[in-house]
């Protein structure tokens, strides 16, 4: 039997996701272990071995691929422990790292401070050197700097150097020498150059992403190592690939030099689930969701492509690579309610997270949470939380309810705790706002896919808010991210900054020609070492355009053939025609320049994915899974009603019923609201609509 | 009129207010996108808002505070000019001192929200143009003496009547404007409008017109209670302070006051600037709103952060500018500096309001001085501008618990605007950078330290340039002052040095003409002054900042009683402990 194998490293939970050949599939959950996330993996395989009553060594030498998703880099940037890092720079510019061009986030906030700088100003070691922007060298490299630079570096046993010259992406040269040189003289280091990793226009944002990129290289390559010689002294013979936040996979070996494409990858798999899940019923566009303890993440998806963006931040610090465009705000389970001084409700960012908990878990947590209110309008069972291996405690969420919220405003408590979910609905709904209409979307216009333990809850009213008329709702919503990644694609993103305007005899066709050339040996450099065959390849070319003197630039596909050719109407056409769905004009017709500023390719490698099982017709009754009834507070009716109970894990294909209903499964709870019919597809996720 | 209370639903309210505020950041995110002048689209110098069918702020995205009240006034004057004769599809310009207007490069367009027949709300954006007409390009002329000097002046105008394209006055007012893209740049604006307008519709039609309008009360009610509450917690009392300008611009030597009476009666706060100078012959002067707008994004910062920005934030706040006065000037005067008074009225109130709320208040940030270039790229053979916030760019004061922050700029803008990138701003205009670094004991020592400046030093490889130095902080007294003990920040300057040789120090406030071409500009942008005693910052804290650069060896001991031993760079814990105790 061969397997794959996904695997999700979040916050609280490891979760998995197995797969056989036959298309049987298991899931697995244990506790992530932070101070050591392979732990916790490798507990997974443990379990997973028991459970075929085998032991660890037999089951991982029949596993052919893991798909790991992990938050290494992620929380090594967030909690500031990242390796020691220096940086070789142009001499003049070596604070632009620091300044971060001078932005204070919050205006009016005198107390705010920045981050701290990833380098320290004494580590950024400036070179005297010049590159202009037409990539002529006017002043050459000053070897000595270089090597100053190594020794400052080795006195301060630094484990990365990130290497950023200004307009290296126009001419490499200088940059290059200088990598050569620190790799001579400090051979262990880790070392990241701007023209290698990211060729692209844009000081902060290349000297950000080359330093971040350098700052969890030796974080991300000693895992990687310990995880790999753990699973090969284990038995495991087969190939890990590991996530990244641009939603593909990559071998482990080649993500070491661009380690900073897994940054922000923990939700970048879900996407690529949705497609999968939504695929049957010919569905293209679709928004995801997924809601967990304290964090809610939302992504778009149009017509089966999901949004790309330049502009990821991390820490508060830029990181410019190509990545899925993912609005992540703390709205989760554990999300406290709080009055502001007018006396208005809030809820969240902060969030009580796995400790001290919400105030129901009893675990010492006193503030009152999303989960509180949840437990007490019915839609959580206290009996039957986690299948019922944790219990809840009514009592203290509405204690903390009442003295924090419901007293204070003059209301009772399940007033209160309505008024606690239904800004948590208006807070998520924002959140999906600012991906769909904020970028011309229409969110009525798609489907919501609703993922995470605590997000069934509030799909319903949560589309509601936004009159999306359907919602999906996977069966195991949980490990709805570590499916993704069993159906990632290999995927890189290569970049080549041509800055020139597009007219008739506007560009230099020898260039574009070489860029094109240039960007097809990096992809195919890249798919021949993870050994992927030449018919399993596929590129896709993109154009970073904009109309002249604008500063922000539009990417919009473009065929091989188009920039091979210079096929200047074909290219313009088709950013008018983005530039008008993005921001609701063109001008086409008042003939204005457009410019050119990078090109890209995508190189992709298929993969062979897994097959997910169809169920057999089951028949549209859901009746007998009718377990009990309880009394669950209905919005529609601002009043509580005794609703039947359904067990969600005995369900399958076809079986439909009526709001207002829970359905009860292991690992969530999902509120169906009257006026809302629910019925199961053929991978047992549940489709609910508005009954017209 | 007051909202009644039964019919409340405090819940709604929440929504609305989270509402308005996503509406107008959609409006911001549209503006950013589409604009062309790097003005508006890098260094963000505009703000969107949606007002009700009175002109009064439900909520607004301001990337830049000193424009934050400068729409509303002219809301509520448009409403009054137009009467009844606004209608669906009408689209308003607007960028007047005379009737409203803050600066007049600041344009706004004002587009109605109706609601079937009846108007519900106003949707604005307001940026600050490339040009907009007047002596000079840039809009920003120190040998003004009359505002058309200045500006073309656009007092409330249909630019769009019922859905309609005003040809005739569109060609009129770009006809006025020398720079093609302030008209796509209005384009953009118009696009921002669009996109407020359909936010506020939708709710409207979601929530019906009336329970609409008694929410948008409630919420102005809970958040001028807010504000109360705020104002409540300072002492009463009348504090005064007095700040000064430096430079009319003609007179070398001159000076303006500044006189400020703060007033905090329970929990109502009044700013009377009685006792100020007289306007000026030239543009040294400021019309009304920009000096509203100063005082109250500084009493902004000395409040909660979060509360929301509406018209309820205005009710308990009064502001007396005596008219004549230079922060008040008098019809037809020059006015384009107006903006730019802002440093000093903040440190005129944060002065006064250090006796108040002492942790509070910041020391004094570093003042504005900015050079705007115009000139022909060669390599394009085109016309730039530029306006350098890359250079301009210096250090905030420290406070109570935190220091200064670092090249922040203006406090106009309170880090709301953006240097430019290096390598576009190379690729965007003919010049070549030699150095943007951080300034070494730039920061005013404190406690608290100062934020710290920047010095930056480009070749000017343009033809045909002319600089526009616009600003102050360049004379002895106009250092970003220290506070309680804190330390002064480091000054402004500007020099150019022309490729034969000749040194050429600039004013706060002239137009330099036939700038050659290799003729290298530096400039600083000082630091902010510190808080507290520098004698009480930790040690540790100041090996840091010499470690990195930042202070040197001497004056950690001169200013911070700091001893360190260079060949380690460790303390002399012994030393320091002697400088420190001899002070004690």
């Amino acid at each position: 039997m061969a397997y794959k194998v996904g695997v999700d490293v979040g916050g609280t939970f490891t979760d998995f996701l197995l797969m056989g050949e036959s298309g049987s599939s298991a899931v697995f959950k244990v506790l992530s272990t932070p101070e050591d996330p392979s732990i916790g993996v490798m507990r997974g395989f443990e379990e997973m071995a028991a459970s075929f009553g085998t032991d660890k060594m037999s089951f991982l030498s029949s596993v052919e691929i893991i798909v790991h998703g992990t938050t290494v880099t992620t929380n090594a940037v967030l909690t500031g422990n990242i390796a020691r890092t220096g940086l070789l720079t142009t001499r003049g510019f070596r604070d632009a790292l620091q300044m971060r061009r001078g932005i204070r986030e919050e205006t009016y906030n005198n107390r705010y401070l920045p981050p701290s700088p990833l380098v320290p100003r004494y580590l950024r070691v400036p070179v005297t050197e010049r590159t202009d922007c037409d990539g002529e060298i006017s002043t050459r490299i000053e070897l000595a700097d270089v090597e100053a630079g190594a020794q400052i570096f080795k006195i301060n046993h630094l484990d990365a150097v990130a290497i950023c010259f200004m307009h290296s992406y126009a001419n490499k040269e200088n940059e290059i020498t200088a990598a050569e040189g620190i790799r001579k003289l400090m051979p262990e280091a880790y070392v990241s150059a701007s023209s290698e990793i990211m060729p692209q226009v844009r000081f902060y944002d290349r000297v950000s992403t080359t330093v971040l990129n350098a700052a969890v290289g030796p974080i991300l390559n000693r895992y990687l190592s310990k995880l790999i010689e753990k699973l090969e002294v284990s038995g495991f013979k087969g190939v890990l690939l590991i996530m990244q936040s641009n939603g593909g996979v990559t071998s482990a070996r080649v993500v070491t030099e661009l380690p900073a494409s897994t940054l922000l990858s923990g939700p970048a798999a879900a996407p690529v689930a949705g497609i999968a899940y939504t695929a049957i019923h010919g569905v293209r566009d679709f928004i995801t969701v997924d809601m967990g303890g304290t964090s809610f993440d939302a992504a778009l998806i149009k017509d089966g492509e999901p949004i790309i963006t330049n502009e990821g931040r991390v820490n508060r610090q830029a990181l410019a690579l190509p990545m899925m465009q993912i609005n992540t705000i703390g709205a989760g389970g554990g999300s406290i309610a709080w009055l502001d001084e007018g006396g208005l409700l809030r809820m969240g960012p902060k969030s009580a997270g796995a400790k001290p908990g919400p105030a129901c878990y009893g675990l010492g947590g006193t503030d009152p949470t999303c989960s509180d209110a949840n437990l007490m309008l019915g839609f959580l069972n206290e009996e039957y939380f986690a299948g019922g291996k944790m219990k809840l405690d009514r009592g203290r969420a509405e204690t903390a309810i009442r003295e924090r919220i419901a007293s204070p405003l003059g209301m009772d408590v399940v007033k209160a705790a309505y008024g606690m979910y239904h800004i948590m609905n208006v807070n998520m709904a924002s959140a999906i706002r600012e991906i769909s209409i904020r970028r011309g979307f229409d969110p009525r216009e798609f489907l919501l896919v609703c993922a995470g333990g605590a997000g069934p809850v509030h799909a319903a009213m949560i589309a509601e808010e936004l009159e999306i008329p359907q919602i999906m709702i996977p069966k195991e919503s949980s490990i709805f991210c570590a499916a993704g990644m069993l159906l990632s694609d290999l995927k890189h993103d290569f970049v080549r900054t041509y800055h020139t305007v597009l007219k008739k005899d506007g560009v230099d066709l020898e260039r574009l020609r070489g860029i094109v050339k240039e960007l097809l040996a990096d992809g195919n450099e890249v798919l021949s070492s993870e050994r992927i065959s030449s018919d399993r390849r596929i590129f896709r070319f993109a154009a970073d355009l904009r109309y002249v003197r604008q500063y922000h630039e539009v990417s919009v596909a473009v065929e091989k053939e188009w920039l091979e050719s210079y096929r200047e109407d074909s290219i313009k056409d088709a950013f008018h025609r983005q530039h008008d769905k993005l921001y609701g004009y063109a001008l086409k017709d008042e003939g204005t320049d457009v410019e050119l500023v990078n090109i890209r390719i995508t190189a992709i490698g298929l993969t062979d994915k897994p097959v997910f099982p169809k169920g057999a017709y089951m028949g549209a009754d859901a009746g007998e899974f009718i377990k009990g009834k309880r009394p669950v507070f209905i919005p529609s009716l601002m009043d509580f009603n005794e609703i039947p109970v359904y067990d969600g894990d005995r369900m399958g294909f076809g079986h439909s019923l009526r709001g207002a209903a829970i359905i009860e499964q292991v690992n969530t709870s999902i509120f169906v609201p009257s006026g809302f019919e629910v019925t199961c597809d053929e991978y047992g996720s549940y489709l609910m609509s508005p009954i017209n | 009129m007051r909202a009644n209370n039964d019919s409340i639903d405090p819940i709604l309210a929440s929504v609305l207010q989270r509402r308005f505020k996503s509406i107008t950041e959609e409006m911001g995110l549209t503006l950013l996108r589409t604009t062309r002048s790097p003005i508006l689209n890098e260094a963000r110098d505009f703000v969107t808002g949606i007002y009700d069918h009175k002109g009064r702020m439900l909520e607004q995205t301001e990337y830049i505070p000193i424009l934050a009240f400068a729409i509303q006034p002219v809301c509520q004057k448009i409403i009054a000019y137009f009467g009844d004769d606004i209608h669906p599809g009408d689209v308003i310009l607007h960028n007047d001192v005379f009737t409203g207007g803050n600066q007049n490069a600041d344009v706004a367009v004002f587009k109605p929200v109706f609601h079937g027949e009846r108007l519900v709300a106003w949707a604005a954006c307001k940026g600050h143009q490339a040009d907009i007409g007047g002596a000079v390009a840039g809009g920003y002329n120190p040998e003004a003496r009359e505002v058309w000097q200045e500006a073309f002046r656009i007092t409330p105008v249909k630019i769009v009547e019922g859905g309609k394209l005003r040809k005739d006055v569109w060609d009129l007012v770009f006809a006025n404007i020398r720079y093609d893209i302030v008209a796509e740049d209005i384009k953009a604006q118009m696009g921002g409008c669009v996109v407020g307008e359909r936010g506020i519709k939708g709710l409207v039609e979601k929530y019906g017109i009336e329970r609409f309008r008694s929410h948008v009360e409630h919420l102005f009610d809970t958040t001028e209670k807010m504000v109360r509450s705020e104002i409540r917690s300072i002492p009463d009392g009348t504090y005064s302070a007095k700040s000064l300008v430096y430079y009319d611009g003609i007179h070398d030597g001159s000076e303006m006051l500044i006189n400020l009476k703060v007033i905090v009666n329970g929990d109502e706060i009044t700013f009377d600037y009685t006792g100020s100078s007289p306007q000026t012959e030239g543009f040294v002067n400021a019309p009304y709103a920009a000096t509203a707008s100063a005082a109250l994004l500084t009493f902004l910062m000395l409040i909660n952060p979060d509360i929301p920005h509406n018209d309820g934030i205005l009710r308990p706040i009064r502001i007396d500018v005596p008219e004549g006065s230079f922060l008040n000037a008098k019809f037809p005067a020059a006015t384009t500096f107006g903006n730019s008074l802002t440093g000093p009225n903040s440190d005129a109130i944060f002065k006064a309001m250090a006796k108040a709320c002492p942790e509070k208040v910041t020391a004094g940030w570093n003042r504005f001085l900015g050079f705007t270039i115009t000139g022909t790229d060669p390599r394009k053979n085109r016309p730039y501008v530029d306006i350098l916030f890359l250079a301009l760019k210096g250090g905030s004061g420290g406070t109570w618990m935190a220091d200064g922050y670092d090249h922040i700029g203006l406090i106009n803008c309170a880090g709301g605007i953006l240097a430019q990138d290096y390598e576009m701003f190379e690729i965007q205009d003919p010049h070549f950078l030699i150095k943007h670094e951080y300034l070494t004991d730039s920061a005013g020592a404190g406690r608290w330290r100062g934020g710290a400046g920047v010095e930056t030093e480009f070749t000017i490889r343009g033809t045909s340039v002319t600089g526009i130095a616009f600003g102050d902080g360049i004379e002895e007294e106009a250092k970003a002052f220290g506070i309680f003990g804190g330390k002064e920040g480091e000054l402004n300057s500007i020099t150019l040095r022309y490729p034969d040789g000749t040194i050429r120090k600039v004013k706060s406030k002239e137009i330099v003409r036939n700038i050659p071409q290799e003729t290298v500009f530096s400039q600083i942008a000082g630091g902010g002054g510190g808080y507290g005693d520098p004698f009480e910052r930790p040690p540790e804290k100041v090996l840091e900042d010499v470690v990195n650069g930042m202070i040197s060896l001497e004056k950690a001991r001169t200013d911070y009683g700091v001893v360190i031993n260079v060949s380690e760079m460790t303390l002399d814990i012994l030393e320091t402990r002697l400088i420190r105790g001899a002070k004690a």
